[in-house]
């Protein structure tokens, strides 16, 4: 059983990694979907740079769970966010929907919608799941492996940063699906 | 050497997330250069009346406006410099204009980027078509152009006769006879090519759908 929690504290941490850096790679895109949840008032530097902090926590958190299994703090971090994500899901269902989430930048056009509120919560639940306790001894790897772990998520990110960019442009020039 | 646990499904995790990315690449592959059917449906719906539009003509850099109907036929074009099926519907508009089958048919290619994009593109930057700067969204709305190329055949009624993505020289001679032989009550069947090298034709989406039509 202790598979269970590992699974999806890793699966959790690849699926932030590419979140956060498909958001980076179309952060224009990302912030007007951050615009939706803030008053009128606020300028788009500070939405920009509001987008770019999500985005970047993301990345963040996904990079050091993946790689530092064993930090006691990674995996109610990761939960947070993840019932924020929910929250937002939430919100943008009953006021905003049917508008574009940006949830993976240009890789998806997934709207606010039932199906969404319904996904970020399966991931709020996998986060509750990796919160299990699980024996030390298999969250326990040596340096050479935290290396490891972090430069194959760093390839992940870099592909999806990769895919999401070129699938930007591709929009924004009129050759895909608008 | 025992592998730890984490590391294990780590490595199944980084491998699905990999694998993941490369499926969503190759779904938006295949639609950009038109090897898949779009997930959504492209084109006005045959049978329907073709709205009205204004469009800056690149040539000369006027607003015009395309009424359909008056006994003209035509075929609009929702095309793009950049998009690699969208250069080879311009070419094979080009040689059909140039093998006089596009005689007694108004071909006009709207593009929604700027003018100076055409210059990108050998297709677009050659062609002697009149190609058009499409001014509003409602017009790419009206005709649910929201992916390219989509090509529209109206009859000189200014009925919508077949609409949908083409590439080929032998979907845009489907095209051009639906547009100039109208049938009243249902849209005008395709005679498809039977020259060596069309057999994409057969595989367009329009043309599979009217070949059922004649079936039936």
């Amino acid at each position: 059983m202790d598979v269970l929690p590992l699974a999806a504290k890793s699966l959790l941490a690849a699926m932030l990694l590419v979140a956060g850096s498909a958001k980076l790679a179309d952060l224009a895109s990302f912030a007007v979907a951050v615009r939706l949840f803030v008053p009128v008032g606020v300028s788009r530097a500070v939405v920009r740079w509001v987008a770019a902090g999500i985005a970047v926590t993301e990345l963040a958190l996904g990079a050091v769970s993946l790689s530092w299994p064993a930090a006691g703090w990674i995996n109610p971090a990761v939960f947070t966010l993840a019932c924020g994500f929910t929250a937002v899901s939430g919100a943008g269902y009953l006021f905003r929907r049917g508008q574009s989430c940006r949830c993976f930048g240009a890789l998806s056009r997934r709207k606010f919608d039932a199906a969404a509120v319904v996904r970020s919560a399966v991931i709020a639940m996998a986060a509750a799941v990796a919160m299990s306790r699980v024996r030390p001894a298999l969250v326990g790897i040596d340096g050479a492996e935290h290396l490891f772990l972090l430069l194959a998520g760093a390839v992940v990110a870099f592909a999806a940063f990769a895919a999401a960019r070129s699938l930007a442009i591709g929009r924004k020039m009129g050759l895909e699906v608008r | 050497m025992r592998i730890p646990v984490y590391l294990a499904t780590a490595q199944w995790a980084l491998l699905l997330a990999l694998g993941v990315l490369v499926i969503v690449m190759y779904r938006h592959l295949g639609r950009h250069f038109n090897l898949a059917k779009p997930d959504i449906k492209l084109g006005p719906a045959v049978g329907s009346s073709a709205v009205s539009f204004e469009y800056a003509r690149v040539a000369d850099a006027t607003v015009q406006r395309f009424t359909p109907g008056h006994g003209q036929a035509a075929l609009i074009a929702f095309v793009g410099p950049t998009c690699p099926a969208c250069e080879e519907l311009v070419t094979a508009l080009g040689e059909a204009r140039d093998n006089g089958e596009l005689d007694g048919v108004r071909a006009l290619l709207l593009i929604s980027e700027p003018p100076s994009y055409l210059q990108i593109s050998e297709p677009f930057r050659t062609t002697r078509l009149e190609i058009g700067e499409i001014l509003a969204n409602a017009t790419l709305e009206a005709y649910r152009a929201s992916a390219t190329p989509v090509l529209v055949a109206i009859d000189g009624t200014g009925v919508v006769r077949s609409a949908g993505p083409a590439t080929t020289t032998g979907e845009v001679r489907a095209f051009v006879q639906a547009c100039l032989v109208p049938v009243a009550g249902r849209p005008v069947l395709p005679v498809l090519s039977a020259e060596p090298g069309q057999e994409q034709a057969q595989e367009s989406t329009t043309i599979t759908e009217d070949e059922e039509v004649r079936l039936a």
